[in-house]
């Protein structure tokens, strides 16, 4: 089954993601900051990243291009994890190098697991 | 003089409290925020350092049994206070700890002779501009938060002459720079920054400017910028596309560009893209116009 890391600083944000992509079958990696993210990343490349847009030490947008410059990573599907309006959640997430985005909170758990496994599978 | 503090709050200045607990409570604050900007204790010190941000004067609001509710902080400057990372944890909000922040933040302004406050709020938080406005405040500019990521492509530079200009040469054009600018953006925001740099450009019509940033690790931040002569757009134009030209692979954020800022159509041009935005309030008689 495919590793999916997310990198979010909100435990209960975290929490949540994580236990429902646990229950779908997913191995999942967490990372609380964007130092950790990075590190975890290229220790252990996952299929998929899930990044918060706002993280303590640097954003998410920051992340997602040094993941990008790193050959390790630099072709991983990185969606964007975010309370942004999709107006402007979009342009800045495939500008910065995303492959697109998830609106957060989560609300439906059957359409966050169906967009997973769309960007893993179109990735 | 202003009301006193909601009876059940206590307020606390916050340098009895260390950075980390302050961060945390920051933090939990902003959980459930459109725009969280969470912090870490680094950021946090930075931050303090840079906008002159003052712990004394400072307060957490907490229970007289210890619980605490919040936490907003005191920038000072030479006549003018700025007030910032005011948040109240979700669970207490609606309880009149914000204004018990507010009105003691205010308080302390009186206290020490400043009676000009500026503040930003996002766009949108509905809440805190009903309450700034409550207190006081007026808006007085719409600001803009834009971003340009490294993966775009350098510009090619334009026909201008530029010159590179180095920490001191910056500093002595902050101090003459002109207009007020929003809290972030004012010359004293860069006097205690390091890897500060600059750019002087000429363009061939003779219209010529300046931009002076802050070069940290991954990120061209920090702009303060003046047009000296001639069209700003085309100025600005001219010192955008040489910095991306010089440092094609650096993420930048430049925060609180006033939308009216006769620059910002450059920034579109070079690929920035809008975050999001805030309102700039201010209260009491200002010393300044807006420029």
């Amino acid at each position: 089954m495919a590793t999916i890391l997310i990198v979010e600083d909100i435990p209960d944000n975290a929490e949540l993601a994580q236990r429902i992509l646990l229950s779908a079958g997913y191995d999942v990696l967490r990372a609380a900051d964007a130092e950790t993210g990075f590190q975890l990343a290229q220790n252990r490349p996952p299929d998929l990243i899930l990044l918060d847009l706002g993280l303590p030490d640097y954003d998410g947008q920051t992340l997602a291009g040094w993941l990008r410059a790193e050959p390790l990573t630099a072709l991983l599907p990185i969606v964007a994890f975010t309370a942004w309006p999709p107006e402007t959640a979009r342009p800045m997430a495939l500008s910065y190098g995303c492959n697109g985005f998830i609106s957060k909170p989560i609300v439906r758990v059957n359409q966050f697991l169906s967009q997973i496994r769309s960007f893993l599978k179109t990735n | 003089m202003l009301p006193a503090a909601s009876g059940e709050v206590i307020l606390i200045p916050a340098n009895q409290f260390t950075l980390q607990e302050l961060t945390d409570l920051y933090n939990q604050t902003r959980v459930d925020y459109l725009i969280p900007m969470p912090m870490n204790a680094a950021r946090l010190q930075d931050y303090l350092l840079t906008y002159d941000v003052v712990l004394q004067h400072s307060l957490v609001a907490a229970l007289p049994d210890g619980e605490l509710l919040g936490v907003a902080m005191l920038g000072l400057r030479p006549n003018r206070v700025w007030i910032t990372r005011l948040g109240v944890l979700p669970s207490t909000r609606r309880h009149g700890a914000g204004r018990a922040l507010m009105t003691g933040l205010l308080r302390e302004a009186e206290k020490i002779g400043q009676p000009f406050a500026m503040l930003e709020v996002i766009k949108n938080n509905t809440p805190a501009h009903q309450l700034f406005l409550s207190l006081g405040f007026r808006q007085v500019s719409e600001l803009l938060i834009l971003r340009r990521p490294p993966i775009l492509p350098p510009p090619d530079p334009p026909v201008a002459d530029a010159q590179r200009l180095e920490r001191a040469e910056c500093l002595a054009l902050l101090r003459r720079a002109q207009g007020f600018r929003p809290w972030t953006n004012q010359p004293e925001s860069l006097l205690h920054a390091e890897n500060i740099a600059g750019l002087h450009v000429t363009l061939p019509d003779g219209s010529r400017g300046w931009l002076v940033y802050q070069r940290q690790k991954f990120t061209l931040t920090r702009f303060i910028y003046q047009t000296e002569r001639g069209d700003p757009a085309a100025v600005a134009a001219a010192f955008l596309a040489h910095l991306h030209h010089q440092y094609p692979r650096l993420d930048t954020q430049v925060e609180n560009v006033r939308t009216d800022d006769p620059h910002l159509p450059a920034f579109y041009a070079l690929g920035y893209l809008e975050a999001f935005r805030r309102l700039e309030m201010w209260r009491g008689e200002s010393p300044y116009t807006p420029g």
